[in-house]
């Protein structure tokens, strides 16, 4: 960076350089809009961050992000805790949510195995999942990880050490989205759509 | 097949191109570095999606491009198929934003694909046109190493077949990842029983790799057997032998189906059968993988051999026989490739005329006669006969430009 630029305001515009999807530009642009705005946008944004590390952590429970342990849904008793969805990532649990349709509960596992990344099974929250299932309680495990390789893979890997619980375990089913139109599907999804069909 | 309107945008040291293409030859003629071969490649990277000459896409942009802004190169064109209404195939490389000051090669780039105006995978876009391509370097094909071989039958299987090409993506996607668990096994960062899921998805795809590579050379065969014939007056017996890494077998019958010199291209194998035995084979040899850290045995390892008269052409050949059976080789791609898709693929010659002596051009460009669409480069024009200069469109390529002759011009 050029001397022109006070150090404090490179740190800022180098710190946002490394947030996902943010680049030199854009990092500069937030940097000199938060300059010119009111004290007040930058000091909540400083308190903002500062509580979200020292306010947040994971659920003992089913490893979600939360500010009281367990979490508000894991506490829910109103929720089926005999059903558990396992999702890769915190932002999974929205989306399941937001379908308005599910009542039971979620594990986090924080992740998908991906060996390339040097992500192992024990980096992620499965012998978690097993011990939970092993306490009782849990009839079915539903596993929802992204219909990708490395979802596949610990989908894989989460049914085969769950398997000696005895605990039913199914995965999400993949296929045509909604609205689509059959024709311009790739042959990849529609061939699972054709194997994972149903009687109507 | 053919392409009936072209456009590019800071691709090479075209600024800015946009023509209407005729069927028939089309002689691209000039001095070097002029752009006639980038109008080649532009065309062959629509089909292929990727460049017959450089590993990083990032040379393909326009090096007097203004640096201070986002590099991108666009190549557009418009197909007229048998089988198809006309299709508008277009491809944008575009650096990726905060790679701005990164090394040039280092630097990634994003590939944006639309057909139709429709955004694309990659996937969708190959098979959009069917190129065939020679070039002065496919005597790799023979003197090379293997993996040129490799790469010759994928890139040629996946312009026709889908199934292939999405079977190579996965089996790539799922090396890397098993290769990488290898090497933290042998680390001791993993333990072996995390391999099941990836021999399951190698074999999977492996299988339809081997299987597809059989396929293809039992049909190439054949036909670059007849051309070479041809070419050597007679002499010459020219084979195709695949030389898989492990075994696979016939399923029914418990014979083996392997020879010493390779594959019988004659008993086609199922996929799943080669996936059941590439499973047992990856399981069973698992211990010599992890100490080397990567997957020895599998379609990425195989090789393709050319034998002339029962001898190892890339160990025994001479460089004619070597030239002869590259241009058997390709003669036979580009009958195969009409055969599988219905209509002739366009044809994409670079420089290849000058290097043969008049009878083999003599019968190049009448094996090609029939063609829809042929585009051709040279330094020098004079070499072609009269009666193919005049069918053929003639276009000077001078510093990025397309000089067209006025009529009556010449």
């Amino acid at each position: 960076m050029s001397k022109a630029i006070p150090q404090s305001v490179t740190n800022l515009i180098e710190a946002f350089s490394r947030l996902p999807g943010v680049g030199p530009k854009t990092a500069s642009r937030l940097t000199y809009y938060l300059l010119r705005a009111p004290d007040e946008l930058s000091q909540t944004l400083a308190a903002a961050l500062a509580d979200l590390k020292s306010k947040t952590r994971y659920c003992s429970v089913c490893f979600n992000i939360t500010e009281e342990d367990p979490c508000p849904i894991c506490q829910d008793e109103a929720r089926d805790a005999s059903q558990v969805v396992v999702v890769e990532d915190p932002l999974d649990v929205l989306a399941v949510e937001r379908t308005g349709a599910y009542t039971g509960r979620y594990h986090v596992l924080h992740g998908a195995i991906s060996p390339v990344e040097g992500i192992g099974p024990e980096d992620l929250k499965i012998r978690e999942l097993v011990e939970r299932v092993q306490q009782g309680g849990v009839l079915e495990v539903i596993i929802a990880t992204n219909p990708g390789m490395e979802g596949d893979a610990t989908a894989m890997y989460v049914q085969r050490q769950l398997a000696p619980t005895g605990v039913r375990v199914t995965r999400l089913a993949r296929g045509l989205p909604t609205g689509g139109d059959l024709e311009y599907v790739d042959s990849v999804t529609l061939l699972r759509a054709l194997q994972g069909r149903h009687e109507m | 097949m053919y392409i009936e309107h072209l456009s590019l945008q800071n691709f090479r040291n075209y600024a800015r191109l946009e023509v209407s293409l005729p069927t028939g030859p089309i002689l691209l003629y000039g001095s070097n570095a002029q752009g006639k071969t980038s109008l080649l490649e532009a065309i062959y990277y629509l089909a292929t999606s990727r460049s017959p000459y450089t590993t990083t896409d990032r040379q393909l942009i326009n090096w007097n491009a203004d640096p201070d802004l986002l590099a991108f190169a666009k190549i557009g064109a418009e197909v007229v198929s048998a089988f198809r209404p006309l299709s508008r195939v277009e491809v944008t490389l575009v650096q990726e934003p905060g790679a701005l000051h990164s090394s040039l090669n280092g630097s990634r780039l994003q590939k944006e694909i639309r057909i139709n105006g429709v955004p694309r995978r990659v996937m969708d876009l190959i098979g959009q046109i069917n190129v065939v391509m020679f070039l002065p370097q496919d005597l790799v094909l023979v003197e090379g190493a293997p993996s040129e071989r490799r790469r010759y039958m994928n890139i040629t299987l996946c312009q026709t077949d889908a199934t292939y090409c999405e079977a190579l993506a996965t089996f790539e996607k799922a090396l890397t990842q098993r290769n990488a668990l290898l090497r933290r096994i042998a680390d001791g960062e993993a333990r072996p029983d995390e391999l099941g899921y990836w021999n399951e998805q190698l074999a999977q795809a492996g299988g339809v790799l081997i299987a597809g590579r059989q396929r293809l050379l039992r049909d190439l065969e054949v036909k670059a057997r007849r051309v070479h014939r041809d070419l050597s007056g007679g002499d010459e017996d020219l084979e195709l032998s695949y030389q898989p890494s492990f075994l696979p077998t016939a399923n029914n019958s418990g014979q083996l189906s392997f020879q010493v010199l390779g594959l019988d291209l004659n008993r086609q194998l199922k996929a799943s059968d080669i996936a059941a035995q590439y499973v047992e084979t990856l399981e069973a040899r698992q211990g010599e993988d992890i100490a080397r850290g990567m997957t020895l045995i599998g379609p990425q390892r195989d090789e393709l051999r050319l034998l002339v008269n029962g001898r190892d052409l890339g160990l025994y050949g001479s460089r004619g026989q070597a030239r002869t059976a590259v241009m058997s080789l390709k003669l036979a791609e580009l009958e195969w490739m009409r055969d599988a898709v219905g209509e002739w693929p366009i044809l994409l010659l670079d420089e290849v005329i000058a290097e043969l002596d008049a009878a083999r051009r003599a019968y190049l460009l009448d094996r090609i006669s029939g063609a829809e669409q042929v585009l051709l480069t040279t330094t020098e024009p004079d070499i072609f006969t009269p009666e193919f200069l005049q069918k053929a469109t003639r276009w000077h390529i001078r510093q990025g430009q397309i000089i067209m002759p006025q009529d009556g011009s010449g």
